[in-house]
Order: structure tokens, then C-alpha cells, then sequence
């Protein structure tokens, strides 16, 4: 008997300490970061955006979706097609259209806001649209590009990320429960020794080349005059305009529609610290928005048993027992605050200049003609001024 | 530059006796200490600064009680709450029957219910007894904790019209006990003459009734009923996982706060445009669960009609029902969030919860637009929730007619308002992990539920407080091991006094959920841990807590060394030039002297 309770305990116990088997899968976030500036570094930014309108054309919403672009493209005076991305050279699809949401912009994408987001520590003043607001349910895509190098990222030509920062951020993130599921891609040279240093459980990261290998731009638009894209992040777009909503291919199929010779690097992707199958992983689950829901069987009775209740005196839905509920709220030791608030109330009733406040407030609503009231009592003011300055 | 003042002229030769002494290995004058006093006092102030400048560049480090975080960990892991609960069963009408044998009867029915495992949450029960019989002789269990009036029950008139009115009357018999410590739960099983069969009914308070006849015959399955009531009910609220405490059930942000944000959504203007008079129903129907839930959390309500919003996913129109069609399989799609623009809210901030409550008006097209489900009935409702993330209900308006020309703009009637405020109080109770439908069916008979107009029942309110007591102190306790870990971990980051605060006082708030968890008040104990969740939230999440911004040593001796490293070389170098020239011309003086007594 005893050794059944023993075990029942333990059961117990590691159930509710395990709890990233038993979270569901809530919701999914994007963060979309784009590190380079300058115009010669417009592919960067193409692919950060070709990635956030898949994302939401798959289903993501805006408010769950961060995009960081440390430069403007679509208004730079280098730009022959004002206000117009292109990630292709047919120029099919402008980028830059319409619902563009730019979370960070400019300047203001550093190593320290990046790590911000992640990490969830802001000054009281952000906005809640510059926040990570995940929960523990959520899958989070971080897709990072630009320039990197072995173990490190460069944001804005003047600092880095370095991989035990991006590693420390993630162990953060797992400690405090930011989300189930992570997926990193990184589209940058020598972009695999970025994730060398991650060792949080529920963690996928791919990357568009190994240590030592360049990843190297798609084409050149000779009409805009810089190459509009690179290879892997080309090659995933390739992928993911086949699919749309409904679709569930899996993470597995994404990762082996890379062909090296077609990138001319190797695309590397890490699954130690991840534990589902890839093959049974849609992608989905980190691209799309499918949301958990339930269906609500009945509604909750409350109003139409109140009105065949003999105590309720009138017949509109609006006049309500809400005094008698708080009448009996009273009697509760507990709601203290109700209390509080009923007691201020019977005070301010007994004092009579709030009374007479209260009175004179009621009148004064009456009145209809404020204006020439007003006007009247300015008038008999200088009339007094001047009887008074006259007699002294 | 030589010193130039102790060489005297070695040209002049003294006509004396004694030979001329060798100036490089004698000399006849004692050396002085003036020079090595300089140079060592200027050696001493710089190494007696020393210990000032290293005070001054220490990172200055809050202290955090490691120890008390350490010990609340533990506590929180190895103890599971639990609360005390009064479990009270009066039988009415039971001629034969021992109250204390009906206690150990109960008692053994509630242990078998809730297992051996205490799950936090759960209730420390205290059960006591009254029995009355036919003639209206009470006995109860010792030590009797209510002073329940014999034969205020009347056995014959008990159960006669509507059940509000009955459980009112019920509040009044039981109005007057206090209780031990916790709250009182009563059932009271009437056992009546004439044959009705057995309904069971639970009140908006904290009683439960059962009332039939023939029940003494029936003794066991009465006392398995009493004890189902207890345990499933009562203690665990009607839901069916009683084990773990699932996050995605808990929608409270973690400073405390949750925004109800309501928006009616007119899919196609052109068509129709519908309105609600939002502020009377939220001051009417809405402000009473905010009440209800204040201990809970800190809600608060804001609304929003938005237009040309269409959903993105598809319907199919349906002769035999005559109204399109979309499917539970349609539903993951429902929400367009490319279209509707729902989280504008001003009034969240950064660390609250927001839960949206969509009303979908649908256009001339989908007109009407009904949900069915996979058994092929069509919802009753119309309406879908999601975890943590709010519901949806769909509204058809009255006709599906236009006008050709112009869109009418409509005003969405009182009644339909109401009804859809039921619907949507369903979906909020379904958010925080309870049905939202007004029975609960178990092996041994089904139970009706009544509605309350504050959306909970009192019980059920009982119920989450407690759960939201453990899983406030749960997620406080990690929240807090992560800050002692993460601090202890980098001994270089400057850690502020306002997180050293903020981390004591939610330990102390922490401790004051606890001994009033003990103490049996529900509702002060979820409020308490409520803030200490938030505290210690703030403190985890306090902005001054970048790795990127902390000073490692190198970065120290980097900055310093410039400064001291040249001065501190010359100092020590001439001090020590200082000591040896001492010595060696002590070490002259000494062997003129020893020359002179040899001469």
C-alpha cells in the first residue's frame, strides 16, 4: 500500500513538473530580424520581408509578429521603384504593399533591443506591439540575416551578436517559460556556428551554410543594380508558395528541399535538443497560425432564470438584483475592498458639505441656459469691482 | 642627476695623519634617512589608497535573500497547499440512521474519490453529520461545528417550487454557521414520503440538495451521491482534470491584470451595419463578474466595432437546412487575422492579459451562417472558444433580407444582447477551465447546476481561488529560483535595490498566501498570491538585467591601469632604489668606522 502511494506521488509529481509534454500548443510568434543597413545589403532585406508576408499569408497576425529592419529600402533615394521591395527580378510581387508592420526600425535594431525581445525585459514604456508576449504554448520562428561570421551576427556594422549571448537569451527564455517550441533559421555565412552554443531543450535551428562556407546571393537585379536575394532564403520561399493554409507538409520535407549544389553551401540543421520527429512536424506549427479551439456546447443560463424568479420586480433584462447581490456581499468577511467602498459611500452621505455640493451640483445640471448664466454672473462681478473701487 | 653633496672634493688632499679614505667603500658621516622617508611614505599612501579604490569600483549588488528563495522552492514542491473545507451533510427524514456511522460512511466515500495523491488545490476535509429524523429529532456528529435549528427542514413542504427559491431559503437555514475554520459546504438529502424520483440540484451558494423517496432503502448509493458532491463538485468544481494545473487555463497576466476586449465586427457593411449599446451591458450584466473575479484578477472591459472584416475561412450553403454551413473542421481558420485589426487595445499594458470576444456579424452572402458539428447537429450556440486567446460568437441577424439601396444601420435589440452575453459568459467560464453548460453528469446520476448572474457559482469561485492560489505560488517560486540562479550566476551585474525590494516583498507576500491558505480564507490567499506572482515577475523582468551590461574583470583592469600603472611603477621603483642606496651607504659608514677604531 505504501509502495502504491510512493508511486502514485512520484507519478503525480513528475507529471506536474514535466510540463512541456503537457502544455498545448497555443499560438505561434515570429521574429523577423534584419541586421545590415545600407543599400548594397537590400537582399538582407528582402528576405526579411519575402519571410514576414509568408508568414502571414500562412496566418500569423500582425500583433504576433516582431519585424526588425535596420535600414529602410523601399524609401531609400537609391531606390528607383519608390516604395516598392522586390525579391525577384521579374518584379511580381512587391514586398512592401500594403499591411507592413514594422516593429523596429532603423537605428533602433541593436544587440541589446534584440536581446530585449527576446528575453522580455523592457522599460515600462514599450509598447505591447514591440513585445514577445508568448506564453508557454507558444512556437516562436526567429529567422535572423545578414552578415555573420564563425560564432557571430553584425548588426549595423558596428556590433555583434555573439552565439553564447544568443544562447544565454534562449536559456532565459526556457527558464522562464517563453515558449515550447523554438525554431532559429539563419541565412548568413558560416550561419551553423551561430546555434553551436544552445543546449535548451525544445530547440530547432537551421542554418544556410557551415562554419567556413559562404552563403551567397541568388540574383542580381541589373534594373535596381544589387542582388535582390539570397539562395537558401530563395529556395524556402520556393517551398512555401506551393503551400497555403490548409496544407501539412512537414519540417522534414522543408529541410531536404535544400539541395546543396543549388545553394553552394550546405544547409545544416540541428535536431538534438528538438524531440518530435520531423517528419510529423508541419510546418505549420512555426509558419502558420492553425489555432487550438473548442466548441462552446451551451450558453450559461444566468439572465433568463433571474427573470422567471419571482424577486425581480420590473420586466426590462436591465434592472437587476445587483444591490441585493451586494447587499449580501456585506455579510462576506472576505470581500474586503466591497467593504471599504460601501462604508465610503455611507460616510460621504452623512457629511453635510458634500451634501450641499452634491445638491448645488444637481441644480446647477438643471439649468439649461448655462451660457447667459455664466455671462450674467460675469457681469455682476464688475459691477461690484467697480461700486468697490469706487467707494475706496 | 648623482647626488652630488656627499662627494667632497676629491681633489683636496688633507695634510693629516690618517690616509684618505676611499670615498666608494667609506664614508664618515652617517647616512641620512630623510630621502628614504620620502620616497616609502609616498609607497605607503599609495597601497593604504588601495583598499578605498577597490571599495569604490565594487559592482554594487542588492542582496538577495537566497536562502528564504531557496526554502519557498522547496516548500512549494515538497508541501502542496491545501485548504481546509467543512463538509456538512444533513439528512432529513432518515429515522435509523447513526450520524457518526453516516460520517465514517462519508468519509470513506470521499477518500476513495480523491485517491491517495494531494494535488495542490485540494481541501484538508473536516465532515460533520446532522440527521433528522421523521419526528423532527435531530442528532449530530461531536463537535457539532453549526448550529443548525432542528427542524427547520420540513421534510414534507422541501423542494416545492422553483429551485432558486429553494436554495434561497436554504442560505437562510445555513446563514447562521460560521463554520470552523475554511468555508462550510452543505448538502442536505431529503427523504420524502410521497414518490418523486431523485433529483439532485446545486446552488448558487454552497449548498447541494438531493431530494426523492425511498431513500433509506437506497442507503449507499445516497452516501455515494453525498460524497460525488463533495469531491467533484464541490472540491474540484465540476472539471475533469484534477490533477495538474494546466497554464493554458489560467488567463491572467502576470501582473494580475486581464482586458476583456469585446468587438462586434461587421463583415460587410454594404450589406448591413449593426451597433450595440455596449455600456449598458457592461454595467448591468458585466460589472457583477468583474466583481465576482476581483480577488482573481483585476479585469477590465473595453469594446470596439469594426467593418468590412471577412473571415478567411469558407461556408458551403445547405438546402436541407436552408443557411450555410462551416464546420468544427473550418474553425482553426475562422479568425482573419489579416482583416481584423483586434489588438488595439490602449488600456493593456505590457505584462497583461488580453482575452478577445468577437461577435461576427456575417454578410448578405453568408446569410444565414450556422455552425455544424461533426454528429451533424448544428451548434446551439454558434460559438467556438480558443485557450488563452478569447471566443467567437456568430451572429445571424433577424432577416437575411436587404434593402437594395442603401445598408441599414441597425441597432442590436436588448434580448439579443442578453442572449449573447450568456453565450459569451459560457465561453468565459470555459476560459477559466469550467463547463459552461449547467449540469454535470457522473456514473451514479446527473447533478443540475444553478446559473448565477456573476457568471460563477460561490463554490466555483471557491474552486479557482484555490487553484489560482497554487499555481500563483508556483509560478512565484520558479520565477523567483530563475532571479537566484541567474544572479548567482553572473557575480558581476549590478543588481539595483528596487529588485532586492520588490524579491522581499513578494516572499512576504508569498508567506501571507500561504498561512491565510492555512487560515481557510480562499479569496484573501488567491489576492496574496496574486501579488506575489507580480512581484516577483517585476523583479525577473526588471529592464536593468542585461547580460550585455555587466563589468567583467578585464573590462576593470582595462579601464584602471592606465591611470595607476605608470605612477604605481614609478613609486615602487624609486623607493626601492631609495632602500638599496640606504644600504649601501650605511654599508660605507660602516667600514670607515671599523677602519678609524682600526687605526
Amino acid at each position: 500500500m505504501k509502495n502504491l502511494t510512493l508511486v502514485v506521488m512520484l507519478l503525480c509529481y513528475s507529471f506536474a513538473s514535466s510540463s512541456g509534454d503537457s502544455t498545448i500548443h497555443t499560438n505561434n510568434w515570429a521574429v523577423l530580424v534584419c541586421t545590415s543597413r545600407f543599400w548594397f545589403n537590400y537582399r538582407h532585406m528582402a528576405n526579411t520581408l519575402s519571410l514576414y508576408r509568408t508568414v502571414k499569408r500562412l496566418g500569423i497576425p500582425d500583433e504576433r509578429i516582431i519585424l526588425m529592419l535596420a535600414d529602410d529600402m523601399a524609401c531609400n533615394s537609391r531606390n528607383q521603384y519608390p516604395a516598392q521591395v522586390f525579391n525577384n527580378e521579374n518584379h511580381q510581387i512587391n514586398l512592401y504593399g500594403d499591411n507592413v508592420e514594422v516593429d523596429y526600425r532603423g537605428y533602433e535594431v541593436t544587440v541589446e533591443n534584440f536581446l530585449r525581445v527576446l528575453t522580455g525585459r523592457h522599460e515600462n514604456a514599450v509598447p505591447r506591439s514591440k513585445r514577445l508576449l508568448s506564453d508557454e504554448g507558444s512556437h516562436i520562428l526567429l529567422y535572423m540575416t545578414g552578415h555573420g561570421g564563425d560564432e557571430f551576427l553584425k548588426f549595423q556594422d558596428a556590433e555583434e551578436l555573439q552565439s553564447h549571448d544568443l544562447a544565454d537569451a534562449v536559456k532565459q527564455m526556457k527558464e522562464k517559460r517563453r515558449f515550447k517550441e523554438l525554431l532559429i533559421m539563419v541565412d548568413t555565412c558560416q550561419a551553423a556556428t551561430l546555434f553551436n552554443q544552445l543546449q535548451s531543450p525544445g530547440v530547432l535551428a537551421i542554418g544556410s551554410s557551415l562554419k567556413g562556407e559562404n552563403s551567397y546571393s541568388h540574383h542580381l537585379d541589373s534594373d535596381i543594380g544589387v542582388s535582390v536575394v539570397d539562395r537558401f532564403t530563395y529556395y524556402t520561399l520556393a517551398f512555401f508558395e506551393r503551400l497555403n493554409i490548409y496544407d501539412n507538409a512537414s519540417l522534414n520535407s522543408l529541410f531536404r528541399s535544400y539541395d546543396p549544389r543549388q545553394l553552394m553551401s550546405t544547409a545544416y540543421y540541428r535536431t538534438d535538443l528538438y524531440q518530435p520527429h520531423l517528419s510529423e512536424v508541419p510546418v505549420t506549427n512555426f509558419f502558420g497560425s492553425v489555432m487550438e479551439t473548442i466548441h462552446t456546447d451551451s450558453a450559461y443560463h444566468a439572465f433568463s432564470s433571474r427573470i422567471s424568479n419571482s424577486k425581480i420586480k420590473s420586466d426590462t433584462p436591465f434592472n437587476q438584483p445587483f444591490n441585493q447581490l451586494s447587499e449580501q456581499d456585506v455579510k462576506e468577511d472576505l470581500q474586503n475592498t466591497n467593504n471599504q467602498n460601501d462604508e465610503l459611500k455611507t460616510e460621504k452621505q452623512k457629511c453635510p458639505y458634500s451634501e450641499m455640493r452634491a445638491d448645488l451640483h444637481e441644480k446647477l445640471k438643471k439649468i439649461e441656459n448655462v451660457d447667459t448664466m455664466v455671462n450674467l454672473s460675469i457681469a455682476v462681478m464688475i459691477l461690484v469691482v467697480m461700486v468697490s473701487s469706487s467707494l475706496l | 642627476m648623482e647626488e652630488t653633496s656627499d662627494h667632497p672634493n676629491p681633489t683636496t688632499d688633507t695634510p693629516g695623519t690618517t690616509p684618505e679614505p676611499d670615498l666608494k667603500t667609506m664614508r664618515s658621516s652617517k647616512p641620512g634617512l630623510k630621502r628614504l622617508l620620502i620616497t616609502t611614505t609616498v609607497l605607503f599612501s599609495f597601497l593604504s589608497g588601495l583598499p578605498f579604490l577597490w571599495k569604490s569600483v565594487e559592482i554594487y549588488r542588492s542582496q538577495l535573500p537566497f536562502h528564504d528563495i531557496d526554502s519557498l522552492s522547496d516548500q512549494v514542491k515538497s508541501a502542496p497547499l491545501r485548504f481546509p473545507c467543512t463538509f456538512h451533510a444533513v439528512f432529513v427524514g432518515f429515522g435509523s440512521n447513526d450520524p457518526d456511522q453516516l460520517r465514517s460512511e462519508i468519509q470513506d466515500g470521499v477518500n476513495q474519490l480523491t485517491g491517495e495523491s494531494s494535488q495542490c488545490g485540494s481541501c484538508n476535509v473536516s465532515i460533520s453529520v446532522t440527521v433528522q429524523s421523521p419526528d423532527e429529532l435531530c442528532s449530530e456528529t461531536f463537535p457539532s461545528t453549526c448550529s443548525y435549528r432542528c427542524g427547520v427542514i420540513k421534510r414534507d413542504s422541501f423542494g416545492r417550487g422553483l429551485d432558486d427559491a429553494v436554495d434561497e431559503s436554504l442560505d437562510d437555514v445555513f446563514s447562521g454557521c460560521s463554520g470552523g475554520i475554511g468555508k462550510m459546504y452543505s448538502v442536505v438529502v431529503v427523504n420524502k414520503e410521497n414518490g418523486d424520483e431523485v433529483k439532485a440540484v446545486v446552488g448558487k451558494r454552497r449548498h447541494a440538495w438531493i431530494v426523492g423517496s425511498g431513500l433509506e432503502e437506497r442507503f449507499g448509493e445516497v452516501v455515494g451521491r453525498v460524497s460525488e458532491v463533495f469531491v467533484k463538485v464541490f472540491m474540484n468544481g465540476g472539471r475533469e482534470e484534477g490533477d495538474s494545473i494546466r497554464g493554458e487555463f489560467m488567463p491572467v497576466g502576470s501582473d494580475g491584470r486581464l482586458v476583456l476586449s469585446f468587438s462586434l465586427l461587421n463583415s460587410n457593411p454594404r450589406d448591413w451595419i449593426y451597433d450595440w449599446d455596449f455600456q449598458r451591458i457592461d454595467e448591468a450584466l458585466l460589472a457583477p463578474v468583474t466583481k465576482a473575479l476581483a480577488p482573481i484578477a483585476n479585469i477590465s472591459v473595453e469594446s470596439q466595432v469594426l467593418y468590412h472584416t471577412p473571415k478567411s475561412s469558407f461556408s458551403s450553403w445547405d438546402e436541407k437546412l436552408q443557411s450555410y454551413i462551416f464546420r468544427t473542421s473550418d474553425l482553426p481558420f475562422f479568425v482573419n487575422s489579416n482583416e481584423w485589426h483586434l489588438d488595439t487595445s490602449a488600456g493593456a499594458s505590457g505584462r497583461s492579459k488580453i482575452l478577445q470576444f468577437v461577435v461576427y456579424i456575417p454578410s448578405g452572402k453568408e446569410c444565414p451562417l450556422h455552425l455544424q458539428l461533426p454528429n451533424e447537429e448544428i451548434s446551439k450556440t454558434n460559438g467556438f472558444i480558443s485557450p488563452m486567446w478569447g471566443g467567437v460568437i456568430v451572429w445571424n441577424p433577424r432577416s437575411c433580407d436587404k434593402d437594395s439601396e442603401s445598408p441599414s444601420t441597425n441597432t442590436i435589440s436588448p434580448q439579443d444582447l442578453e442572449k449573447i452575453v450568456e453565450v459569451f459568459l459560457g465561453q468565459f467560464r470555459q476560459l477559466f477551465g469550467f463547463k459552461s453548460e449547467a449540469t454535470y453528469t457522473r456514473e451514479l446520476g446527473s447533478y443540475k447546476i444553478l446559473p448565477s448572474e456573476r457568471g460563477f457559482t460561490k463554490w466555483e469561485l471557491d474552486v479557482l481561488s484555490r487553484k489560482h492560489t497554487c499555481f500563483n505560488l508556483h509560478s512565484c517560486a520558479t520565477t523567483l529560483g530563475s532571479l537566484s540562479r541567474l544572479v548567482q550566476s553572473l557575480p558581476r551585474m549590478i543588481i539595483k535595490d528596487e529588485i532586492g525590494e520588490q524579491v522581499k516583498y513578494s516572499l512576504k507576500a508569498a508567506k501571507l498566501a500561504q498561512s491565510n491558505a492555512s487560515l481557510g480564507g480562499y479569496s484573501s490567499s488567491a489576492s496574496s498570491s496574486r501579488e506575489a506572482r507580480s512581484l516577483a515577475e517585476n523583479a525577473f523582468f526588471h529592464p536593468s538585467i542585461m547580460s550585455v551590461s555587466y563589468f567583467s574583470y578585464e573590462h576593470c583592469f582595462a579601464v584602471y591601469s592606465p591611470f595607476f600603472l605608470p605612477v604605481a611603477g614609478h613609486v615602487v621603483l624609486a623607493a626601492l632604489r631609495e632602500w638599496r642606496r640606504y644600504k649601501q651607504e650605511k654599508a660605507k659608514y660602516l667600514t670607515w668606522l671599523t677602519r678609524k677604531q682600526a687605526a
